[in-house]
């Protein structure tokens, strides 16, 4: 018996990895199904479990750094070239957002950065107008509102970002690329449950 | 010659006149010339309020050698020796200044938008540089002379590289041929200044950054703003200006005002505010609901964002004369009278205004303008910071598909992008007097705005 052979048989025969299936994923459901009901409670739980291990970590600048991850619930999967791009394109301006933290502090990055994020908030806008070219849907509606809100919580991106240069105050900037972060992620929720 | 106690020698008496004569002249020189427009710096980084940049300016004294033009693009700032090579020669041409003497006292004024230069009796101006024209400044110290050294655009862009232009190899790979065969360089100036002191150079090159600083923060942020502002303007039916969602342009509206903070006409008047810096004030509904219900939501914005715009980089005259002018190209002025006298009210550090105008230019002039956009280097981002990709694309002109001009003629038939539809005259004949209300309001905000200025 080869060495690969004897891993996966270890692997199929082993029992410790029902702990996670069998305890953790109920618990992942529960928790889920409860912050649908309240809203903020994940959150909550984090930031108790931080203080009781006094860890000592800015939340919304490590969500931030977090954020870019794909998430199943927030991608479409749809085969078409043009629901890819969506998806393509929602990941780039994630990945981008998650770098703040890295850029803030050298101006010259930053700014750079912030051409990108230009440049990400742009194609992603033109991809999603493309979509809505192509396909005429019933729940059109659902879709315009959700472009409109992302292109809402951009401008207070940016409005975030005028009033950073003359404040200083980096966590303000933390707090509104999560909040675009989060409707980039709603845009692809949104074209998720409407297609 | 004997001379007694008390008398003078005439021949003295005349030399020692004149001597004392010119040290007097330069001592009255010094004590006439007026104060300096300055203020005081926090150290060690010689941090200025950039309000001082923005809305006001400082000056600096200086000596001014002379402009070096035709210098090779390619030149090295950082270098010590390329730079002090080019100096040297050009003092020994008499190019530059070779002795400094109170003949090269010059005022260096600095704000966000420019440098200037005035010699320091008589005020006359010597030159003045868009900030947007420096590539590089550079601190060179050779002994006692300290240089503060601008490297700048020049006018012409390229010209002809002479046969005694050194690193002629270099130039080739940079350049190309021209009819006449010659090999053409890119070109710029170079600005050579020399300062008191060490500090006095490091003053001046950190007041020169911090300017950087603002200049190209606000122009990464009108970069961010233009690429939303284009997003979300494009348009997600087939090139319709109509919306048939009547419902959803109240949303829209309330959104977009409610989170961005933004000037509308009624807020901007009430509020009295004649700054050229935008500030939050809360935005009111406008008051042509019954007219802007029957255009789409995204021909309304476009216009009011471009409105909201103006309102913080054009002051109230200017604001009057950008309605004039557009008034004259929509009773008949050719479309390039419109971009010349546009171009020269923006000026060079507002030109990618015109950027904005885009939308708003009949299909039929839309070449024309195009073409401006790119003479004076604003299309594609070029003068104004592009991202990392050079990305910013041309969106598709929803707005001009129905804009009239002077000439009555309407737009509609179906060859604007593609689309197979046609805009009805009626709809042409809104679109026309939807922008003849914005101008009459461009027009009033700017009386309005005098008028505020002189209320006390």
């Amino acid at each position: 018996m080869t060495m690969e052979e004897m891993r996966i048989e270890t692997e199929t025969n082993s029992m410790v990895s029902m702990t996670l299936y069998a305890v953790m994923y109920p618990v992942f459901n529960e928790v889920m199904c409860a912050e649908r009901e309240n809203p903020g409670l994940t959150q909550d739980i984090i930031m108790k479990i931080l203080e009781k291990k006094n860890v000592q970590i800015n939340y919304t600048e490590s969500l931030l750094r977090m954020a870019a991850d794909d998430v199943e619930e927030f991608l479409v999967d749809r085969p078409e070239q043009e629901f890819q791009d969506l998806n393509d394109k929602a990941r780039a301006l994630k990945n981008i957002l998650s770098k703040i933290p890295d850029e803030i502090n050298d101006r010259v990055r930053f700014l750079q950065t912030i051409k990108d994020i230009a440049s990400a908030i742009k194609e992603l806008l033109d991809t999603v107008n493309n979509v809505f070219k192509k396909y005429q849907y019933q729940n059109r509606r659902a879709l315009e509102h959700q472009k409109k809100e992302f292109v809402k919580y951009s401008k207070s991106f940016s409005d975030t970002l005028k009033t950073y240069f003359k404040d200083g105050k980096a966590i303000n900037v933390f707090i509104s690329a999560n909040r675009l972060i989060h409707q980039t992620n709603l845009i692809l929720q949104t074209f998720k449950t409407v297609i | 010659m004997e001379t007694e106690p008390g008398i003078v020698s005439p021949f003295k008496r005349v030399f020692l006149k004149g001597e004392k004569g010119r040290d007097k002249k330069a001592q009255e020189k010094t004590t006439e010339r007026r104060a300096l427009h300055t203020f005081s710096l926090s150290l060690p980084d010689h941090r200025i309020d950039p309000d001082i940049l923005l809305n006001d300016y400082i000056e600096k004294e200086v000596k001014y050698l002379g402009q070096l033009t035709s210098v090779p693009g390619y030149l090295n700032p950082s270098s010590r020796t390329e730079v002090l090579q080019l100096i040297d020669n050009a003092r020994k041409s008499h190019q530059l200044a070779g002795q400094l003497t109170s003949e090269q006292d010059a005022v260096v004024s600095l704000s966000a938008y420019n440098v200037k230069l005035v010699w320091r009796d008589g005020e006359d101006i010597i030159l003045r540089v868009p900030i947007h024209d420096i590539a590089a400044v550079s601190y060179i110290r050779d002994d006692s002379l300290h240089l503060v050294v601008l490297k700048t655009a020049q006018e012409a862009g390229v010209s002809p590289c002479p046969s005694t232009c050194p690193d002629l190899s270099k130039s080739m790979t940079l350049g190309s041929l021209s009819e006449s065969g010659a090999v053409l360089v890119e070109v710029c100036c170079l600005l050579v200044l020399a300062v008191d002191n060490k500090a006095a150079a490091e003053e001046l090159c950190l007041l020169l950054s911090q300017v950087f600083q603002i200049v190209y923060t606000e122009s990464t942020i009108d970069f961010l703003d233009r690429a939303i502002f284009d997003g979300a303007t494009t348009p997600t039916r087939h090139l319709s200006l109509y919306s048939d969602d009547s419902s959803s342009k109240v949303d829209v509206k309330e959104a977009f005002e409610a989170e961005a903070s933004t000037f509308s006409f009624q807020g901007s008047l009430e509020a009295g505010d004649n700054s050229p810096s935008p500030s939050s004030t809360p935005a009111s509904p406008q008051t042509k609901t019954a007219s802007e219900g029957e255009l789409s939501t995204t021909a309304t914005e476009l216009l009011q964002d471009y409105m909201t715009t103006l309102r913080t980089k054009l002051s109230s005259h200017e604001i009057q004369q950008f309605a004039t002018l557009l008034h004259e190209y929509r009773n008949g002025a050719s479309i390039h009278e419109f971009c010349i006298n546009l171009r020269q009210l923006y000026g060079d550090s507002r030109k990618f205004l015109l950027l904005g105008l885009r939308p708003f230019i009949p299909e039929k002039d839309s070449q024309h303008f195009e073409n401006f956009l790119e003479t004076i280097g604003v299309k594609d981002g070029r003068g104004i910071i592009t991202d990392s990709f050079g990305r910013y694309r041309r969106t598709a002109s929803s707005a001009s598909d129905s804009t009239t001009n002077g000439n009555g003629a309407v737009r509609g038939d179906g060859d604007v992008g593609g689309s197979d539809e046609r805009l009805a005259p009626s709809e042409g004949d809104e679109w026309d007097r939807m922008i003849s209300d914005i101008s009459n309001d461009i027009e009033a905000l700017g009386v309005s705005m005098d008028q505020e200025g002189v209320t006390p």
